[in-house]
């Protein structure tokens, strides 16, 4: 695969595989078994640009096209999966959304400290009773003035514990239906801004996924993104780009896990002879290397499309579902490959199957993705 | 006007091949033990002002190098690239490095690695500075600026040296010498879309083709095979007495002791 990526985008590889090699692999596991948010390693990577990938060059981002932001995803993810997802959404569903959406002045005032990783970002729009179904949410802002009024209980919101600029989808118009949800930036530290527990989670723990509540929160009515009515609009284009991210995060995930299933195949001798000289596990590494290498070729696929300005929104879709079922399909196996250290935390598969299982879950379940992806040919 | 410093680097094979030297874009990186000599670049740099250019001899493949120097923040790049360069020893590559260098006077240091990962002879930077007739030091630890040139400070054998150096000099850097930086995405977007590396063929540099390649060395490599070094590991059995008797009858067996 490599020789159909770019010089620039080889060079992208080599080095943040350098970087995740050096100063997140001695850590990936401790943080994910404390479930700590890795501060210390936050402003080196804020340093090298990868919390801005995409952000452009004036706005002190890296500038750099989509199969570079996936590129860099898939190698934070092949380490570590919590650090990956934290920088994805960041960049795809934060960043983004600020840039394609965002005033002059909302850009100028959001995108460079976020870029810099100097502050993080987080999408709130799941609720307790909203998440695949969109339109359902029921947090409310209201007009009052120069201000809104937000009142909201988001859920299971990534980078909850550690967001300073969140993007809550709110709905301004009760009798709207879809076409009356917004999207409004709320700061941390604003009153009323309630970060809820930490989710203490099966996977990507290392991630701190939270709830956050806004009370009675007064929002300037400049914090609004787009026009009123504008949030599905918002977030749907969001998502599109995001599961580009989540996709490459889950072929990082799997590529892990594949590498693991090939060291521990080199190495476990049963009969005489390494287990990878048995057909059973050489028919299992084959599957396993087979769906890596389509995975990344669709997720690269869905990306080119997009740098090319073409529709990539049915490539990204096939792309997120294959490649998220990919991974929970690759760490089972490399799990069975272990055998019983699969099980054990001594080895870091276990680490990967339970990162690998929500990729099929979040940013769009497998299910929603089916039902774009069947509409998409169709022609519904 | 600043300084000039050229940073001489290589593009290295990544893992010794199985069987025949094949050069290909997914076998190479640069070279570790050229990072620091960037990385000391750039700090003189940052600090005096100045550019850095960086020149790399070998194939068209190798010209990311130059450009992952421009993403950390050289100024030029130059790949001195011919057919003809084919074949060259260390020799013959010094004499097309040492042409390059004098076709981007004036500077004011070269600087190298102190070797290189893949054939690791640590020759080229004190030939190509013979063959430039400059004064050089190997693997410097650190370097002072003084009013007629520099003072340098090397470690070796556990002594510690300085000397002094006039200008123009050349250097090789110890690699534990300074932490390089990382390459930034923004760096590699701008060097990439934006930078340009020139290339030198032999007619540049003014050199003719019986000074480099094969006929301008003086050595060759006959032969290239990967060395295998097999570990046996034996268990001495019996009491605590037998088992001391038997480990050093084995170690005076094998003229480890006396």
């Amino acid at each position: 695969m490599n020789t159909l990526l770019s010089e620039k985008h080889r060079t992208v590889r080599r080095s943040v595989r350098n970087f995740c090699e050096r100063e997140l692999r001695p850590i990936a596991k401790e943080i994910d078994q404390e479930a700590r948010f890795p501060w210390e390693i936050v402003e080196k990577m804020g340093n090298l640009g990868f919390f801005g990938v995409q952000a452009p060059i004036d706005l002190d981002g890296a500038g750099m096209d989509s199969v570079g932001y996936a590129v860099v995803i898939e190698e934070i993810s092949r380490v570590c999966a919590s650090l990956g997802l934290c920088i994805s959404v960041h960049n795809s569903v934060v960043i983004y959304p600020l840039l394609a959406f965002g005033s002059e002045e909302q850009k100028q005032r959001w995108v460079p400290p976020l870029a810099r990783g100097e502050k993080i970002g987080a999408f709130c729009l799941t609720e307790p009773n909203a998440g695949s179904d969109a339109a359902a949410i029921e947090a409310t802002a209201v007009l009052d003035g120069d201000h809104y009024v937000v009142n909201a209980n988001k859920v299971f919101v990534t980078n909850g514990g550690i967001a300073d600029i969140c993007l809550f989808f709110v709905r301004t118009d009760p009798k709207a239906g879809r076409k009356g949800v917004s999207v409004i930036v709320a700061e941390r530290g604003t009153p009323g801004f309630v970060v809820g527990d930490l989710e203490d989670l099966c996977g990507m723990r290392a991630n701190p996924v939270s709830s956050i509540r806004l009370y009675d929160c007064r929002l300037p009515a400049e914090n609004l993104l787009g026009k009123q009515g504008m949030g599905l609009r918002i977030g749907l284009s969001g998502l599109d780009a995001g599961r580009i991210g989540i996709a490459a995060q889950a072929v990082g995930i799997a590529q892990a896990a594949l590498e693991e299933g090939v060291r521990y195949a080199r190495q476990r001798h049963q009969f005489g002879v390494p287990i990878g000289k048995h057909q059973a596990v050489q028919m299992m590494i084959a599957d396993m290397a087979t769906q890596v290498d389509a995975a990344r070729l669709m997720v690269y696929r869905a990306a080119l499309l997009r740098d090319q300005e073409k529709p990539f929104s049915q490539a990204a879709a096939m792309a997120k579902l294959y490649a998220s079922e990919t991974s929970s399909k690759v760490a089972d196996l490399s799990v069975q490959i272990h055998g019983g250290y699969g099980y054990s935390k001594s080895y870091p598969i276990e680490r990967y199957y339970r990162d690998a299982r929500v990729t099929r879950i979040y940013e769009g379940t497998s299910e929603i993705h089916r039902l774009v992806i069947a509409r998409g040919v169709l022609g519904q | 006007m600043g300084l000039h410093i050229i940073v001489c680097i290589k593009a290295v094979m990544l893992e010794p091949p199985k069987g025949q030297l094949i050069r290909s874009v997914d076998s190479l990186e640069l070279n570790p033990f050229d990072w620091p000599a960037l990385e000391v670049a750039l700090r003189m740099k940052e600090e005096h002002g100045g550019t850095v250019t960086a020149i790399s001899m070998g194939p068209e493949d190798s010209v990311f190098v130059l450009y992952e120097a421009m993403a950390m923040g050289v100024d030029r790049g130059v790949l001195v690239c011919d057919r003809a360069f084919a074949g060259s020893d260390t020799l013959a590559t010094s004499t097309a490095l040492a042409a390059a260098i004098k076709k981007l006077s004036p500077f004011d240091l070269v600087l190298f690695g102190t070797r290189t990962a893949d054939s690791d002879t640590g020759q080229v930077g004190p030939q190509t500075a013979v063959v430039l007739d400059l004064p050089m030091v190997t693997g410097v630890h650190s370097i002072q600026w003084t009013d007629s040139g520099i003072q340098v400070e090397r470690y070796a054998d556990g002594f510690r040296e300085e000397f002094n150096l006039s200008l123009s000099a050349v250097l090789t850097i110890h690699p534990r010498s300074v932490q390089p930086r990382g390459l930034g995405l923004s760096g590699i977007e701008l060097a990439f879309e934006e930078g340009e590396v020139e290339k030198w063929d032999l007619a540049e540099l003014d050199l003719s083709p019986d000074q480099v390649g094969w006929a301008g060395s003086a050595t060759r490599v006959l032969s290239w095979k990967r060395v295998t070094r097999e570990r046996k590991c034996e268990f001495i059995s019996g009491t605590a007495n037998e088992q001391v008797e038997e480990l050093v009858s084995h170690l005076k067996k094998s003229g480890l002791i006396g």
